[in-house]
């Protein structure tokens, strides 16, 4: 068992090693684009200090990431809104439920034309492709949170008195919370992609952009740096929304374990 | 009874309404001039351009069905191929510890990139042809199947397979009849995943480097200023979509009958 175990600790570090060595040996292929790891890392450290287009790998980030934070919030509060609204109220859901179902299916990047051509290709048109990538999650997970409360609670709720309202805020609201955070979580990871699609398509600053630039320049190792920057920022997100998790619905995770 | 046919048709109303007001706005704001239609263009007019865009090659270069057949084919190849490779390796690395140990690093440091963040070292490596844009497509959907399925195996309760190891079963037998089976809805979700990805990607991959299909579509109707050819591609793509989730559906009720007692 114990023998066993080691192994387990071994067999990452061996697969991170394969893994760098594949790497290496594809970029050292003649005619090969790729660059090494080595030349990455050189890349990366160059990037934190020289700036390209006025800034660097950080402030670059940080552009991409305030768009998104923007968005993210407004589409937050208006796709909760709307969620319960579809959720709680039959007629608001025959009204605007339809309305939604046209739009929904329809890709956020797919929007990207035509919000250039709405909104030119300043900060709002990124802001508003972002807010669609994030809105559409959250109005959806809210809405069938919403649809599957347990109807026993809400049954308890008016026996015991409860009005319209309450059931909403004290019933309703607590139970959908999980389904919301997921969708909220949805929404962020889908956020962030939408920017880095609006900058590669259009943009002067931000990580998107800069992944852009190391096409257009051939420098393969800025690109390389980007994808990871992108990869490390979006799974730092995820971390902190799975923290928020835990913090405001506990009882989910207490179920699991 | 009455009372409750009566909200039924009530309801059936206010969709009506709902939709015809959202098309009325959409027409009349343009009619009237509140929107400049060289920025947006009415309902009817995207009807109109649909019906032209089947059989007018101008100005993007083909007909609405060349772009659709070359989206869909390359949608679907990358994505069954993601399928076919993506959902055994998750399987198998949610039940082999070993695998899992050896993979998962690897497979983290992947995880996180975004499909499109690809796009350009693979127009680099791979240029802008089929193969660049099978292998994007296939990143994006290869991800959520190897996801789902680890879970879906990881997931599965312990109690079950200790009443098959009690009655003897092979560790195969334990994963092919219990730990499978059991992970089938993670699995299927993952699938339905992977489809709105792949498809979203594509587009993406489309509107970056491509000389044909939706994507190029739209984004030459952007160049050309053209808002109806762009709300043309917008709504095939949304409804093509829509469509590839249904069809998903119906395969799933074929495959996996339970889910749905």
């Amino acid at each position: 068992m114990n023998k066993n175990k080691k192994i387990y600790y071994f067999l990452p570090v061996l697969s991170l090693l394969v893994f760098l060595i594949i790497w290496t040996i594809l970029a050292n292929k003649d005619g090969s684009m790729l660059p090494t790891p080595l030349a990455t890392l050189t890349r990366f450290f160059e990037i934190m200090q020289k700036p390209i287009s006025k800034s660097t790998l950080p402030l670059h980030i940080w552009a991409s990431l305030k768009r998104v934070l923007i968005a993210f919030s407004i589409a937050v509060i208006s796709g909760i809104s709307l969620g319960i609204g579809l959720g709680w109220n039959k007629k608001f859901n025959a009204f605007a439920g339809p309305i939604f179902e046209i739009l929904r299916p329809i890709p956020p990047i797919a929007w990207i034309p035509l919000v250039i051509l709405w909104f030119g290709i300043g900060e709002t048109s990124k802001i508003v492709i972002v807010f669609i990538g994030a809105f559409i999650p959250i109005v959806l997970n809210t809405f069938s949170g919403i649809r599957a409360i347990d109807p026993l609670l809400i049954n308890a709720g008016k026996v015991l008195g409860a009005n319209k309202r309450q059931l909403l805020t004290d019933i309703a609201l607590p139970t959908t919370i999980p389904a919301i955070l997921a969708g909220i979580k949805t929404a962020l990871s889908s956020g962030w992609m939408c920017v880095v699609a609006a900058e590669m398509i259009v943009a002067k600053q931000g990580v998107g952009f800069l992944i852009v630039r190391g096409q257009e320049s051939g420098d393969t190792a800025l690109i390389v740096v980007c994808m990871l920057a992108i990869g490390i920022v979006s799974a730092i997100l995820s971390t902190i929304l799975t923290k928020m998790e835990g913090v405001l619905c506990p009882w989910k995770f207490s179920k699991t374990k | 009874m009455v009372k409750n046919k009566n909200n039924k048709i009530i309801l059936i109303l206010l969709s009506i309404l709902g939709l015809c007001i959202f098309f009325g706005v959409w027409e009349l704001s343009i009619r009237f001039g509140f929107l400049s239609d060289r920025t947006m263009c009415t309902p009817s007019t995207v009807i109109k351009t649909f019906i032209l865009k089947l059989t007018e090659t101008k100005p993007d270069g083909a007909t609405i069905t060349v772009h659709f057949l070359s989206s869909i084919k390359l949608s679907l190849a990358g994505f069954l191929m993601a399928v076919a490779i993506g959902v055994p390796l998750g399987l198998f690395m949610g039940y082999y510890k070993a695998l899992d140990s050896l993979l998962m690093p690897v497979f983290e440091i992947v995880r996180p990139i975004p499909p499109i963040a690809w796009i350009p070292i693979i127009i680099l490596t791979l240029g802008i042809g089929f193969e660049a844009k099978l292998f994007i497509v296939f990143i994006s959907a290869f991800v959520p199947c190897v996801v789902n399925s680890y879970l879906g195996i990881r997931l599965t309760n312990q109690t079950l397979i200790n009443v098959a190891r009690t009655f003897g079963a092979s560790e195969w037998q334990i994963f092919s009849k219990v730990c499978v089976p059991s992970s089938m809805n993670m699995v299927f979700a993952g699938i339905r995943i992977s489809l709105g990805n792949a498809w979203s990607t594509l587009v993406a991959a489309e509107m970056l480097a491509s000389t044909k299909g939706l994507g190029y579509m739209i984004q030459m109707g952007r160049t050309l200023i053209r808002p109806d050819i762009i709300v043309v591609g917008m709504v095939t793509i949304g409804l093509t979509g829509a469509l590839m989730a249904m069809l998903l559906g119906l395969c799933e009720k074929k495959v996996a009958p339970w889910r749905y007692k």
